[in-house]
């Protein structure tokens, strides 16, 4: 386990990494990264466990954050970041069944929470009570039915093996989340379904991982919802960069590095 | 081959999926409100610690199944066929068929057998099952065929769709009836026309086949439950052996058996005529009850031989189906 301190320093190394990823690429999913750097980092660094949690990234988008989590604590060659998004690697820029170092992703949205609701049924139908789900999802995912009734069924069924991480960043591909739907009070729907829910500043890594220390102890299903912006951390980002595709030109993605370089040395 | 009017049973699937579940701990059973109807009931009095409910919420259910058979389950998923196809298809996709997990989707109540209208009839089904990759699809004639496929279904290495009457199921084969994954079979030989049909309606090719083979035109049956992957080879033989091919299917003649059947005798060029019985690019409506949807969308026996008769271009009228006469409690094709 790293101690606290350096969480803020593990969340921009992920940063760092996935700037790297995109770069050659001049634009991806990088806001994706920026909001989540904190909660991949409290999650890979004190509470997941890669041989006996599963660990499940709902929307596909997000793989950038668990390639770049999975490389930082050795459970990922990091020399396969590099292939990240290229032609014929494993590491595609949307997960898929080929993607490596996670329990389930995808692209079609929305799906992964039935998807961790049915690992940790699995779970309890083998007796095993030490292992956990751990679920990374979007606050976009949030407008599709499936993700309620997968809510529904974990509540319903004592799912208290499920730990769900929300990155509220309220971006979503036509905009702010908040723009096209009303999504508030996030936290209050959640606990409604039965659900205990942690809502925290998404970016207070020490926060994050206290949330997630009592979402894992709460003896029921747990969402943390953290409240995050993509293009937290990054200084460089012109003002209204579009979060769910970031354009990273050479000299921007030089910048960027930079930056990050200078606050991690 | 029993003779109509064919006798009944109840739950003939439920009692097997049961049968199997006792040998094969991995079966896990998942339902979406239909528990009884899907028969399955029985395996949740049986086996309570492998039964699922899932609530009317057929998207959670497959996606659950999905990783439910990463964890090495082997999920049966329950509901009519339109809510465990069509309302979960990306799920499907995604979740189940991409991955090429061991879910077997049951889809009961085929085609116009429910007379509950439009969104309780699975006209498309097979077609939407037949399109994704990786997707086995399967419909079975009779309660003999439910019980032999399970014990089959239940290791094929990827997805399965199970098309299941709903009710009473009639006993059409011996209990020495095999099934197989990859053969079609002939059931009633004949050298001039060929019919290949399936499910609900293969009772009505038999009738039709014995109507015509005493008007003096030999007929030949073959079974066809496992429509993807469609056995090529046994169409393609019965086909160049034929002067007309009829398919008959309680579904549209769009993307079904019928579609398969017309694709692989054009790749191959298999000259001689096609007639395809089925649901002609039409939503049927709500009936008291079945029998007059089949007559109305031209599924019955008649319209099997009707389609033979106009098909070979004979004169006169077409031998009559053959009446149908089934007492409470047994079932003969309209």
């Amino acid at each position: 386990m790293i101690p606290n301190r350096d969480l803020g320093r593990f969340a921009d190394r992920l940063r760092l990494r996935a700037v790297q990823m995109v770069a050659p690429h001049g634009f991806g999913y990088l806001g994706q990264m920026l909001s989540s750097a904190e909660l991949f980092a409290a999650l890979y660094a004190r509470h997941y466990r890669p041989e006996t949690d599963r660990i499940v990234i709902s929307p596909g988008h997000y793989i950038i954050a668990a390639y770049a989590a999975a490389a930082e604590i050795g459970h990922l060659d990091e020399a396969l970041l590099e292939t990240y998004g290229h032609d014929g690697s494993s590491l595609e820029a949307i997960g898929t069944e080929k993607s490596p170092a996670v329990d389930l992703t995808g692209g079609s949205l929305s799906q992964g929470l039935s998807g961790a609701c049915g690992f940790a049924l699995a779970l309890k139908m083998a007796g095993n009570t030490d292992s956990r789900v751990y679920a990374l999802v979007s606050d976009g995912e949030l407008e599709e039915g499936q993700l309620w009734e997968a809510a529904l069924f974990a509540a319903h069924n004592r799912l208290d093996n499920l730990t769900v991480l929300l990155d509220a960043n309220d971006s979503q591909v036509d905009g702010p989340v908040s723009s096209i739907t009303t999504l508030e009070p996030i936290a209050a729907k959640w606990e409604s379904f039965g659900w205990a829910a942690f809502d925290v500043d998404g970016h207070d890594v020490e926060a994050v991982d206290a949330a997630l220390g009592q979402a894992v102890r709460a003896g029921r299903p747990a969402v943390v919802i953290g409240r995050t912006s993509t293009v937290h951390g990054l200084s460089v980002l012109p003002e209204g960069a579009d979060g769910h595709f970031i354009k990273l030109p050479e000299e921007l993605a030089e910048a960027a590095i930079a930056e990050l370089e200078a606050r991690l040395a | 081959m029993r003779n109509r009017p064919y006798a009944t049973v109840l739950k003939p699937y439920g009692q097997a999926l049961v049968d199997l579940a006792r040998e094969r701990r991995e079966i896990v059973c998942l339902t979406g409100d239909l528990t009884r109807q899907c028969e399955i009931d029985l395996f949740q009095e049986m086996f309570p610690e492998r039964f699922i409910h899932a609530g009317m919420a057929e998207a959670n259910m497959v996606s659950m199944a999905g990783a439910l058979a990463r964890c090495g389950h082997i999920p049966f998923v329950h509901s009519f066929g339109v809510f465990s196809t069509r309302r979960p298809l990306d799920q499907i996709v995604n979740s189940v068929a991409y991955p090429n997990l061991p879910v077997r989707i049951v889809g009961f109540m085929p085609g116009v057998s429910s007379p509950g209208g439009p969104s309780h009839q699975a006209i498309e089904d097979v077609a939407l099952m037949r399109a994704i990759p990786n997707m086995t699809v399967v419909d079975v004639a009779d309660a003999v065929e439910i019980r032999k496929a399970l014990p089959v279904i239940v290791d094929h290495p990827g997805p399965v769709y199970l098309r299941l009457k709903r009710g009473e199921i009639p006993v059409i084969f011996e209990d020495d009836h095999e099934f197989s994954m990859t053969k079609a079979q002939v059931i009633r030989d004949g050298d001039h026309v060929s019919l290949l049909a399936n499910g609900m309606m293969l009772s009505a090719a038999i009738a039709a086949a014995e109507a015509l083979d005493t008007a003096g035109v030999s007929t030949r049956v073959v079974n066809v439950p496992v429509i993807k992957p469609l056995d090529a080879g046994t169409v393609l033989d019965v086909a160049r052996r034929s002067k007309l091919v009829v398919t008959a299917e309680n579904h549209s003649i769009i993307g079904g058996l019928g579609s398969a059947v017309a694709e692989v005798m054009a790749e191959a060029g298999v000259g001689c005529p096609l007639r395809r019985i089925g649901l002609r690019d039409t939503f049927a409506e709500g009936a008291r009850t079945a029998p007059p949807l089949f007559r109305k969308y031209k599924l019955g026996t008649q319209d099997i031989i009707d389609a033979v008769w106009s098909g070979l271009s004979r004169q006169g009228a077409a031998p009559a189906a053959p009446a149908v006469d089934a007492a409470p409690g047994e079932y003969a094709p309209v």
